[in-house]
């Protein structure tokens, strides 16, 4: 296994201590600051990302464990800001201050590729570890059924 | 005086649930520099804009004042003065600019303006921007527009009034017409309108629509930045551990193996700054990368000293304060003949309301980023007070203020913790030591163990009623560390303007004494959303649930009552729209409707920050487990800027109400603050949040007056009361299950 994760369809070497979260190469090294601190301990969801489709903690996760595998950030959720969930949550106006919400597209984005019809219940259940502390939680809820929705009918 | 809320000033700085007296001079002196910057008078809501900044005449873009900015190509740059931090201010304002500019919004660029007195208060809280700048902004869009007409009916040599503008363009009665791009040059020449005419409401193009926010589109593509994003050239990272206790300070450290781990710059002892928006004091470790430093800063041993407040004690505190008003406390106003009252009562009754300290806990903990170098000092900061920023670090580097350049950052939330700007002193502190710029973020366990904490609070209210269930006594004691502690520790209790909101509540109550109870501060108290709103909201519209039952009337039909029974004159316009959303609120909510067994409706309404709101909770109750089904809320705030923005602002209300209702409380011991993290600083998650939450606004023509903090104080209430309906159950203490830490 090399020292080298593809980043949004980049491959970038690693040349960090392999004990630093992934969180902080995003953010630090590469410059990459989509993806947000909010706790350090898994326990906001703000720094979310995908590896190998995974939605995982940032935070928490050493980027050791990313060597040789695909991450996906918000920035590289879609090309162009069009992925259904994007969409949805334009629609239905959900950010606030929008700190969290890269870290709510990305776990919803991993929740609805293994769930592509869930319930309200079930979105809850799968949101309950991303925090918004602008209280945005009706719009997200709304925001995922009508992306799961969306997604059924491409 | 006249003391209609809505356009007297004195009342409205009255009334601000008591930031104006309760904070020192902050709104104050920047409303004062600004009035005098401009020199325009101050009345009624009458803020002007800096108009004009001096039109040029080889200028090709058209820049007529602060606000507004139009190139060659018609590409319009909208500038917002007043801080984002989630509340939509940067839409809104932007977007009664381009209604009065008559601005395509396709068209329209906003950006952050950075802290600069030409753009007026920027100091961004109480709930103020809209009520203070709504006019000033349209005048800026209007007077633009006059311009732009101006220049079309020089180029065609004809009257001004024969021409109109519509969506970037002015047109010629005749069908001629030019663009504000082709415009701009010759309108940068021309005079700049002191007077503009604004639209009549029937012309509003955007006032009143649900514009989608500005930054929503960067957002979702995670390419808004925030404070903690902001990145330069050279750029050094860093990490700091406070003081656990307020007054105390480092007594020693061995920074040894922290400064042998690789990416290392520089270990920083930091300063206690006395200054109210400065530093609480600590070690801060400068590296190559932030978890570099996070993980040095783990290595350094120190050693405290605690200082005066070391036995701070949160558990021991709150008994104390109980006690305070449980007995005769220190009186700051009366009316009436209370013992009158109390004498002649066919009942009385009373409750105590007790609540702990909150952290604010933005989902962005506080970070910025400082360049201070021997002839320059550059910010790029999440904050709500640009020029506080200004001041501090004018003090801090004994410079003038204006030679401080602050870049107004996206604050990844803030409800009133980014007023202060202690992170960005750090900041400064730590880029004059290593000489580079320095990004510092806090962990989110410093930004819970060294915040300025909502008061936690006691009161006490004993009230009387007649034969026939009418209030007729009213005595209210408070006792709670105030924010004035923050800025002068020697205040030893609430002040009398700690203490308006009750004194002057819509509620009118012809017997009435208030009572302060000494509370001295042990930690820095601020304004948290909705400030002593939280509390009084609670207190008083819990009591009054308690009344109504105690008189056997419907708690509806008892507050309809008491407003009605409400005849002082400079209470009768709040009594007026008290009782408007109360009734729209419990309309809407089918207040009296039948509910399954353990269910039960709670309302509660009150006024703040100028904005009235009621709100009805539905609850269900099965042992502990309560459930909040739906929330009806009613908002008298004027005219509605932006429906679905203030719809947003509300919804977030009833999420933070329900968190500290059920869950959050900053406990210390030992004079430290014992929580860390979101694991013992529960605030609320999806699972928690109600399945339906319903928002109605009155929306008269009235001067539009702000939404941020006004919806958080009817949630907790309105839940106790649904909770009792529920299942019997009073709960008399915030929050009903606190995490034990």
């Amino acid at each position: 296994m090399s020292n080298s994760i593809t980043i949004n369809g980049q491959p970038h070497g690693v040349d960090v201590d392999a004990g630093m979260p992934l969180l902080w190469f995003l953010r630090d090294t590469l410059e990459l600051t989509g993806t947000k601190y909010g706790c350090g301990m898994a326990l906001c969801g703000a720094c979310t990302v995908h590896v190998d489709g995974q939605a995982v903690r940032s935070c928490s996760t050493p980027v050791s464990v990313a060597f040789g595998k695909n991450v996906t950030t918000i920035e590289g959720l879609s090309q162009d800001g069009s992925h259904p969930l994007q969409i949805a949550w334009l629609n239905n106006n959900v950010p606030q201050c929008g700190y969290c919400q890269a870290g709510q597209i990305m776990s919803a984005a991993g929740f609805l590729a293994q769930n592509s019809n869930p319930t309200s219940e079930e979105v809850d259940q799968a949101m309950q570890g991303n925090i918004c502390r602008c209280g945005t939680y009706k719009r997200i809820r709304r925001a995922v059924l009508e992306a799961a929705h969306a997604m059924q009918e491409a | 005086m006249s003391t209609n809320p809505k356009t007297d000033l004195p009342m409205k700085l009255k009334m601000n649930g008591g930031i104006l007296n309760a904070g020192g001079d902050v709104f104050r002196i920047n409303r004062r520099d600004f009035l005098t910057t401009t020199g325009l008078a101050a009345g009624g809501l009458a803020i002007g804009v800096t108009l004009p900044l001096g039109a040029q005449a080889n200028a090709t873009a058209f820049e007529p004042n602060a606000f507004v900015h139009i190139a060659p190509n018609g590409d319009t740059t909208l500038h917002c003065g007043r801080c984002e931090m989630g509340q939509g201010i940067s839409t809104a304002l932007p977007q009664a600019v381009a209604d009065e500019l008559e601005a395509d919004w396709n068209r329209v660029t906003v950006l952050q303006g950075d802290g600069d007195a030409k753009y007026g208060p920027q100091a961004t809280g109480g709930s103020n921007s809209i009520n203070q700048m709504f006019e000033p902004m349209r005048k800026a869009g209007a007077a633009a527009k006059e311009m732009l007409m101006a220049a079309a009916a020089q180029t065609w040599g004809v009257p001004i009034g024969d021409v109109h503008a519509e969506l970037h363009h002015v047109y010629h009665a005749d069908g001629r017409s030019l663009s504000y791009g082709e415009l701009a040059a010759t309108a940068a020449a021309l005079p700049v309108p002191k007077d503009p005419t604004l639209k009549t409401p029937d012309q509003f193009r955007y006032i009143g629509k649900s514009l989608s926010r500005h930054d929503q589109g960067d957002i979702v593509i995670g390419r808004r930045t925030y404070g903690s994003d902001a990145k330069v050239a050279g750029i050094k990272y860093a990490a700091i551990t406070h003081v656990p206790v307020y007054g105390g300070r480092v007594k020693s450290f061995d920074a040894t193996e922290a400064l042998k781990m690789k990416g290392v710059v520089k270990v920083v002892k930091i300063d206690r700054f006395a200054n109210p928006y400065g530093s609480l004091g600590g070690v801060a470790v400068v590296a190559d990368n932030t978890w570099t430093a996070q993980q040095a800063l783990k290595k350094i041993s120190i050693e405290w000293k605690k200082g005066e407040h070391g036995d701070y004690d949160t558990e021991a505190y709150k008994a104390e304060l109980v006690k305070q008003v449980e007995a005769p406390a220190e009186q700051v106003f009366e009316k009436g003949n209370l013992p009158g009252a109390f004498e002649a009562a066919q009942q009385r009754l009373s409750g105590t309301y007790v609540g702990g300290h909150l952290s604010h806990s933005p989902m962005e903990p506080m970070a910025s980023l400082v360049s201070v170098r021997d002839d320059s000092c550059e910010v790029w900061a999440s904050t709500q007070d640009p020029n506080g920023i200004q001041k501090t670090l004018g003090a801090f580097l004994e410079r003038e203020p204006n030679d401080i350049t602050v870049h107004v950052m996206a604050s990844g939330g803030a409800f009133g913790r980014k007023f202060k700007c202690d992170y960005v002193q750090e900041a400064a502190a730590l880029s004059q030591a290593v000489g580079a710029p320095v990004q510092l973020t806090w962990s989110r366990e410093e930004d819970t163990r060294a915040g300025y904490y909502h008061s936690c609070s006691a009161q006490h209210i004993e009230a009387s009623l007649d034969e026939q269930g009418n209030v007729t006594g009213w005595l209210h004691r408070a006792a709670f560390p105030s924010i004035g502690t923050t800025f002068n520790p020697a205040q030893e209790r609430p002040s009398e303007g700690d203490l308006d909101a009750v004194s002057g509540h819509p509620y009118g109550i012809a017997n009435m004494r208030v009572e302060s109870g000494l509370s001295k501060g042990h930690t820095r108290i601020g304004w948290y959303r909705s400030v002593y709103a939280i509390f009084y909201g609670f207190a008083i519209n819990v009591f009054s649930d308690e009344l109504a039952h105690a008189a056997g009337v419907d708690t509806l039909t008892f507050l309809r009552r008491i407003y009605d029974n409400n005849n002082d004159p400079e209470l009768a316009e709040q009594a007026r729209l008290s009782r408007g959303v109360l009734n729209l609120a419990a309309e809407k909510a089918g207040w009296g409707k039948t509910l399954p067994d353990n269910q039960g409706l709670g309302i509660a309404v009150h006024h703040c920050f100028e904005s009235y709101v009621a709100m009805v909770v539905h609850a269900e109750v099965n042992g502990d487990d309560i459930k909040v089904h739906r929330v009806d809320c009613a908002i008298d705030c004027g005219l509605v800027l932006n429906p679905d923005i203030a719809t947003a602002q509300m919804e977030g209300a009833v999420i933070m109400g329900l968190g500290l209702s059920l869950n959050t409380e900053i406990t210390f011991r030992e004079g430290a603050v014992v929580n860390s993290n979101f694991h013992d600083y529960p605030v609320l998650r999806i699972q928690d949040a109600p399945a339906e939450i319903n928002v109605y606004f009155t929306n008269t023509e009235a001067t539009p007056t702000g939404l941020g903090e006004p919806g958080v104080p009817t949630l907790p209430p309105a839940l106790i009361n649904a909770i009792f309906a529920a299942s019997g159950k009073r709960y008399r203490s915030l929050p009903i299950k606190p995490i034990t830490v």
